[in-house]
């Protein structure tokens, strides 16, 4: 009886699990075609990928430690469903979401966080933020299964944000025991992730692919394959998903309008970076007469930038007005609504009170100015943006010397002495990420490589408080003190009128409605990488027309 | 003979060190692969860890030293992105190239001698003049915009044709007919003038007064002639094509070494680079030394020495 009722039970289970099994298949049909102008090194091994690579591939197929907020941008839950600061600020504890699995089947665990950390600090990686890691990072230590203590050298509150690819991707997990067992060569021909798409063959130069895992916590993917292809050129891209040989396809700015007229819809993700311009060395001594030494000045030029006209002209419409430098709708510890108000205001445009700041300041006839116009890798249209503000500028007569500098040989000049760049006004960029202070350390601090406020040497009153408020904030634990110091820190900035922003970029791509149903990108983060297990099949839900 | 190969090589040794030095000192003017790895934001602490983990914080005579010795040695380094041998990243991509080239030339050949025979036979007629225009478009003509624009008509518009990438033959058409349409004019402009100047000849008057008909001495006496001095640029159509399928393959997303190479340079990927240009170049000089060889055969005429 026993025996039968076992046996009828062991039926009753092997019919519900096949019944469910060519459900999920059923579930999961076609493939994705992605175009993508860059693959960067094209490798899946995270410690050898710098950010857009890691974005647009690694992201598919491997977790990280901290997630996203899909609606608003920013931080959210990711492999740690959540975190805490000690009360003393010197650890981070992660409590991670139980039941994850890595693609081989083994348990994902905190001993591969662990791992997984150490590894990006570890000798032969490349990860851009390795020496601050180590800097930042005193031990890791497995509590359990599912927890991890990081152990900082100083209060580290902008840690968990750098764990998350909305930052950074140095917190992707890879798995302890596979790497351990197969060694790094076999680990990086055939890479396992944890993510919701499984590796299947890369091909260097072509393309990657992958191919769906079912019941992931991101989502579990529509279609049952995805590749990712390398098309450099940008209107071979856009034909391909034209003739359907690709879904989506990255686009610039300037394809909006050709690829929204020949019916393709076009996907704009928000708040992916700011233009900006800056000015160089205008704290040093010999620079004290410069025109823009002061701050009036550089007021005064950004209200002679008709923003709105950039808007629509240079990024065909799809960009908005920016709030204060580097900070976005999703900025954390913020005062989002605040300074929104102030940047609509402060950002307007105001050609005659310009001049008259201009004519007060002694410069009735406006004055020479040195202008560096060049576009950081990604973001070309940055290069038509300069060219448009130097034609404003001429406008209430600041006679604008442009020049043009590919971003090879500008990067370079930033460094060192600056001997190139001090007394100039140069174009910049940010991107769009959810911390303050870790940007406007590389800006603004004295010890900082563009020190834009001044160095050790000559840090005046503004570049002192500037330091003061960075130092209060780099301990302070409380979230609405922390708030207060980062609105106090934006404020110093925005009032010195040393960078300015011109407009807040999007992402954009040219999408086959006829490949892929409606989706919404992460706002800020520009690639797609961590949205195409969202992106449903265009019979699961048709565009909107 | 082998004196002759003896001297090319030693010649082709000297000249693939010269371009070793010059890609290796013009390279680093385009600036620093660091610059593309970092994020805007970077410290100056990560700068510097990653500076030293790829090997670029030693002085540059001391980098030119290493690159050397080990090339010496058959080692032309490791690509800083692929991390990759960069000769073996070379070699995986080359066939890719190799299997367009062919289709190329002889699209260049098939109709561009042609052209050329008929163009030189209606010398100043308006056969001619069609065909001089035909050469003017072909070498005139950007590569990258005729690839955009028979995507656009063959793939976007009438949908005969994929638009891209690598596949079945179908693939390989609007590539090929991007990269052959210089080699075309090329042919033409080589084998009208030679066929001018052949048919002044002595023996093909003198075949003309034999009394062989006039097909027989135009396709028989003059062409084969004339094809001497097309065969001494086939070499350099090669190399035209290895060098100029850069921008074929970048329109085309066609995995092949002129992708390899605008990678190189988009990504300062030094080591692959001075590889890929090095490894070029040694193919180049080796296509040249066979036509060469291959050309005195031809032409008993012409002495190697």
């Amino acid at each position: 009886m026993i025996r039968q009722l076992a046996g009828a039970m062991a039926l009753a289970v092997a019919t519900l699990v096949a019944a469910i099994a060519p459900a999920q298949a059923q579930d999961q049909k076609g493939t994705l075609v992605f175009a993508v102008e860059s693959l960067g090194a094209q490798t899946l091994d995270p410690i050898l990928e710098g950010r857009p690579g890691n974005a647009v591939y690694q992201a598919i197929m491997y977790d990280s430690l901290v997630g996203f907020d899909l609606k608003k941008g920013g931080v959210g839950p990711g492999v740690a469903e959540r975190w805490e600061l000690a009360p003393d600020g010197l650890s981070w504890t992660f409590f991670l979401r139980p039941g994850q699995t890595f693609h081989n089947g083994d348990k994902l665990t905190a001993h591969d966080v662990k791992f997984s950390l150490e590894r990006q600090m570890g000798p032969g990686s490349l990860a851009s933020a390795a020496a601050s890691m180590k800097r930042a990072i005193k031990s890791i230590e497995v509590v359990d299964d599912l927890t991890v203590k990081v152990n900082t050298s100083s209060p580290q509150i902008g840690l968990p944000p750098s764990l998350s690819r909305a930052v950074a991707p140095e917190g992707a997990i890879m798995p302890k025991n596979y790497i351990e067992k197969v060694g790094e060569e076999e680990f990086r021909k055939k890479p396992i992730g944890s993510g919701p798409w499984k590796f299947v063959r890369n091909v260097p130069g072509d393309r990657i692919e992958f191919t769906a895992v079912a019941n992931h916590w991101r989502g579990t993917p529509s279609f049952k394959d995805l590749h990712v292809l390398l098309v450099p050129e940008e209107s071979t891209r856009v034909a391909m998903v034209r003739t359907g040989e690709a879904a989506i396809a990255s686009i610039g700015p300037e394809t909006m309008m050709g690829a929204a007229r020949a019916g393709l819809e076009v996907v704009s993700v928000p708040g992916t970076m700011q233009a900006i311009f800056q000015f160089w060395g205008t704290w040093k001594p010999e620079q004290k007469d410069s025109p823009i030494a002061k701050p009036r000045v550089r007021e005064a030029l950004s209200l002679a930038i008709d923003r709105k006209q950039v808007i629509e002209h240079v990024m065909n419409g799809k960009a908005r007005m920016p709030y204060p430098f580097s900070t976005f709708g999703y900025t954390e510890y913020f005062s989002n609504d605040r300074w929104e108000k102030w940047a609509n205001e402060a950002y307007r445009y105001d050609p005659a009170l310009a001049k008259k700041m201009l004519a007060e300041e002694g410069y009735p006839n406006g004055f020479e100015l040195k202008f560096a116009n060049t576009a950081l890798p990604g973001t070309q249209f940055m290069v038509d943006i300069g060219t448009a503000i130097a034609d404003m500028w001429n406008k209430i007569g600041v006679k604008v010397t442009l020049k043009h500098y590919e971003w090879g040989a500008f990067n370079p000049m930033e460094r060192g002495d600056q001997a190139g760049l001090v007394g100039w006004a140069s174009m910049y960029r940010t991107a769009g990420r959810p911390d303050v202070p870790w940007r406007y350390d590389g800006a603004f601090s004295p010890e900082s490589i563009q020190r834009l406020l001044g160095d050790k040497d000559n840090c005046n009153e503004v570049c002192q408080d500037y330091v003061k408020t960075a130092r209060a904030l780099g301990s302070e634990l409380d979230k609405a003190k922390r708030t207060a110091l980062i609105d106090r820190m934006v404020e110093i900035v925005a009032n010195t009128w040393m960078v300015v922003p011109i407009i807040e970029g999007m992402g954009y791509y040219a999408v086959n409605t006829k490949k892929v149903g409606q989706f919404e990108p992460i706002p800020g983060r520009h690639e797609l990488g961590d949205v195409f297990e969202r992106i449903p099949r265009p019979e699961q839900k048709p565009w909107k027309k | 003979m082998k004196r002759f190969i003896a001297r090319r090589l030693m010649q082709g040794v000297v000249l693939l060190f010269m371009v070793a030095t010059i890609v290796f000192f013009l390279g680093r003017l385009t600036g620093n692969p660091v610059d593309l790895m970092l994020p805007e934001d970077a410290t100056a602490e990560d700068r510097a860890q990653l500076t030293q983990t790829l090997g670029l914080d030693g002085p540059l005579s001391e980098q030119f030293l290493i690159f050397i010795g080990k090339a010496l040695h058959g080692d032309l380094g490791t690509s800083i992105r692929m991390k990759q041998p960069a000769a073996e990243a070379f070699f995986d991509r080359l066939p890719n190239t190799l299997l367009l080239i062919p289709w190329a030339l002889l699209l260049g050949m098939m109709l561009g001698i042609p052209l050329g025979v008929v163009a030189a036979l209606n010398r100043g007629g308006w056969l001619d003049r069609a065909a001089g225009t035909v050469a003017v478009l072909g070498v005139a003509m950007p590569s990258f915009w005729l690839g955009v624009l028979l995507i656009f008509v063959f793939s976007v518009e009438l949908g005969w044709l994929p638009s891209s990438r690598m596949g079945g033959p179908q693939h390989y058409i609007l590539p090929v007919i991007t990269l052959g349409t210089f080699l075309v004019a090329g042919f033409m402009r080589i084998t009208r003038s030679a066929m001018l100047e052949v048919m002044e000849s002595e023996f093909v008057k003198l075949a003309r007064i034999k009394g062989l008909s006039e097909t027989t001495v135009i396709w028989k006496h003059c062409l084969r002639n004339a094809l001497i001095p097309v065969l001494t640029l086939w070499g350099v159509f090669v190399g035209n094509l290895i060098t100029g399928a850069i921008v074929t393959e970048t329109v085309f997303a066609w995995p092949g070494i002129g992708r390899l190479t605008y990678e190189a340079v988009i990504y300062r990927d030094f080591p692959l680079l001075q590889a890929v240009i090095i490894l070029k170049s040694i193919l180049i000089l080796s296509i040249n030394l066979g036509v060469d060889i291959l050309y005195a055969y031809v032409d008993p005429r012409i002495r190697l020495a």
